[in-house]
């Protein structure tokens, strides 16, 4: 009887089921593996994007003290920068490593993320501000006028005062005024230094390029400053500090904006005679009578030839070459060096 | 009569007929699909090639510093490939202390194929080719004592200090504490006939004066190298004297398989992919 015939068709639905089952599993197989490969790679590529832009954001951010770590979440991963100092290249300025490790976690295997490392090398500008006079002011002329009035470029830094162990070295005598056509006591005021005052005609210009600092960069509001139109409270401040200390608009502190650090007005500085500041002051400008007290170095008119052409100093301004230094270093900043930045292996 | 059922002669003849057919339908497809199968293998295994060429020799280039490039040829790159870079901290006339991350463990020293010195105001390398045990003097405490005196931050990382012998032998000076060096590998890329496969092209690696390595099997007569010196056009080749110009890379990876059984022709697959060196002047 036919019905009873039977099997055959159902081996072969069998057979060919299986067949299709272990060609199915083995493409499956193989395109899971390459992505698997794939996702590995991209991976690896991510992290190795995630170090570079970890380097490149802290020597970017870096101001002052250079840290011993820092950790940024930059995409899906998190650069660890870590740096080693190795000595000096000159005098003001030291080579430090960065290296950088960027990580990106996978969530099916989070304790072997894929990692990167590339290392580089950069410049630590500790004192980047170039001292080249104890008052140096963008305007026509500058003169220390009436009794009391000083303008002095030799170093005062055998002071007490001075921050640190022991007497700092006194550092050779800088110019006392620069102007761009004249300088000069007036009316029994003093003006000393070597020399006493110099006229560079290039004025604004080349008085902005001498100092080397970039005021657009330091003035905007952007740049991190440790104070800001406020008054820090220096009574609560290591005495080893020295902040940076920025003001907007026209300024006219009196007693109680005494202080010291890096002040940088961001306007017209116009400061009573009770005012002293220790350190450096930058200012977009200075008024045309001015009283105040500076125990460092003064570098004003950086917004452009000052508004006023001609500035008469009737306080003081003593350079100080200890807190100069150390108020620079509030400026330090690291620089790569081109051409060094390299994949750790 | 014993009656036994079964096929008839016509029911089997039809049988066979119709197996016959399925059996014939069923060969055709599978061979159809075998050779289609083989041609995409074939496909893959080309473009296989053209990746692994790119990749390879990117890979390598975009490491390289200016200068980097020892020979620029159509089927011969020669690269300067940084291994790493330390830094100066002190010297010791005629010795030079250094750091350099990882110390010399992780360090292939067999790969080293000579030294670089940084023009920091230029960010231009010079190069001396050297071995490691004619560049190597020691490291570890000793070296980072030195290092400490003249104010390197030596905490835990003495290993990670070296000294390096020979420097002013290379260069006829002595570096500067502040500098940056670099130990770099001698990489030669050539396209040549395979071993593996002769009559056909590969790539071959080989750093410093050790073996051929044959990395890509089945590259077409076209695959080669090409060059650019700072305009917008590729060449061949580029004289010794310009070859510190040389700002990008061009990589013709044209990979090629014989006629699969079966076929009408070689299967032939490429790109050409430019590589800007990152670090050109």
């Amino acid at each position: 009887m036919r019905a009873e015939r039977g099997g055959f068709v159902l081996a072969f639905v069998v057979l060919m089921l299986f067949a299709i089952s272990v060609a199915g599993a083995t493409g499956y197989l193989i395109v899971s593996a390459e992505g698997t490969l794939a996702k590995y790679s991209g991976q690896g590529a991510e992290a190795l994007a995630v170090a570079r832009a970890g380097l490149q954001r802290f020597v970017a951010e870096q101001i002052g003290v250079v840290g011993d770590s820092v950790s940024y979440a930059i995409g899906n991963g998190v650069a660890l920068i870590t740096t080693r100092k190795l000595g000096p290249y000159d005098a003001n300025t030291d080579l430090y490593y960065i290296r950088s490790e960027g990580s990106v976690a996978d969530i099916f295997t989070p304790s072997s993320p894929a990692r990167r490392v590339v290392g580089a090398y950069a410049y630590h500008q500790r004192r980047p501000l170039a001292h080249h006079a104890a008052a140096m002011v963008a305007a026509e002329a500058l003169y220390a006028q009436n009794s009391g009035a000083r303008i002095d470029g030799n170093d005062f830094s055998n002071d007490p005062d001075c921050p640190g162990t022991g007497a700092p070295p006194i550092e050779p005598p800088i110019t006392g005024a620069i102007a761009r056509t004249a300088t000069g006591p007036l009316n029994s005021g003093i003006l000393l230094g070597s020399p006493s005052g110099e006229t560079w005609t290039g004025g604004h210009p080349q008085m902005y390029d001498s100092v080397a600092i970039r005021w657009d960069v330091i003035s905007d509001p952007a740049f991190p400053v440790d104070f800001e139109d406020v008054v820090p409270n220096f009574a609560s401040l290591p005495a080893d500090s020295f902040p940076v200390v920025r003001v907007n608009g026209y300024f006219a502190p009196g007693s109680g904006w005494s202080g010291w650090g890096l002040l940088i007005v961001n306007g017209e500085l116009d400061a009573s005679s009770a005012w002293t500041w220790s350190g450096i002051v930058l200012a977009g400008a200075v008024d045309d009578i001015h009283e105040g007290h500076i125990r460092g170095l003064l570098v004003a008119g950086l917004d452009g030839p000052n508004f006023y052409p001609n500035v008469y100093w009737r306080g003081t301004i003593r350079y100080f070459s200890c807190f100069v230094n150390r108020a620079n270093e509030s400026l330090s900043y690291l620089e790569l060096i081109d051409n060094t930045m390299f994949e750790v292996l | 009569m014993i009656t036994r059922s079964g096929f008839s002669m016509v029911e089997t003849l039809v049988a066979l007929t119709l197996s016959g057919v399925v059996l014939m339908l069923v060969s055709t497809t599978f061979l159809v699909q075998n050779r289609y199968y083989q041609s995409q293998r074939e496909y893959a295994a080309t473009h296989d090639a053209a990746r692994a060429l790119t990749e390879r020799v990117a890979g390598e280039l975009r490491s390289v510093m200016p200068g980097g490039i020892a020979v620029a040829g159509a089927r011969t790159l020669t690269l300067r490939s940084p291994i790493v870079l330390m830094g100066v901290c002190e010297i010791q006339s005629p010795r030079v202390h250094l750091y350099n991350e990882g110390g010399e463990t992780p360090l292939v020293t067999a790969e080293v194929g000579g030294i670089g010195w940084l023009d920091e105001t230029t960010g231009l390398w010079t190069y001396r080719e050297a071995s490691w045990s004619y560049l190597n003097g020691g490291g570890g405490t000793a070296a980072a004592n030195r290092c400490a005196t003249n104010g390197a931050d030596t905490a835990w990382a003495a290993p990670e200090f070296h000294r390096v012998e020979n420097f002013q032998t290379l260069f006829g000076s002595l570096p500067q504490p502040g500098d940056v060096l670099m130990l770099f590998r001698g990489t030669r890329f050539q396209i040549l006939e395979s071993t593996l496969e002769p009559g056909r092209l590969a790539l071959f690696r080989r750093v410093g004066a050790g073996p051929l390595v044959e990395l890509v099997t089945g590259l077409d007569t076209t695959a080669k190298f090409q060059y650019r010196t700072g305009g917008t056009t590729y060449a061949d080749t580029v004289v010794a004297a310009s070859l510190g110009s040389v700002d990008a890379v061009r990589i013709v990876a044209d990979a090629r398989r014989p006629a699969p059984t079966g076929g009408a022709g070689a299967l032939t697959f490429g790109w050409s992919v430019n590589i800007a060196l990152r670090n050109a002047p």
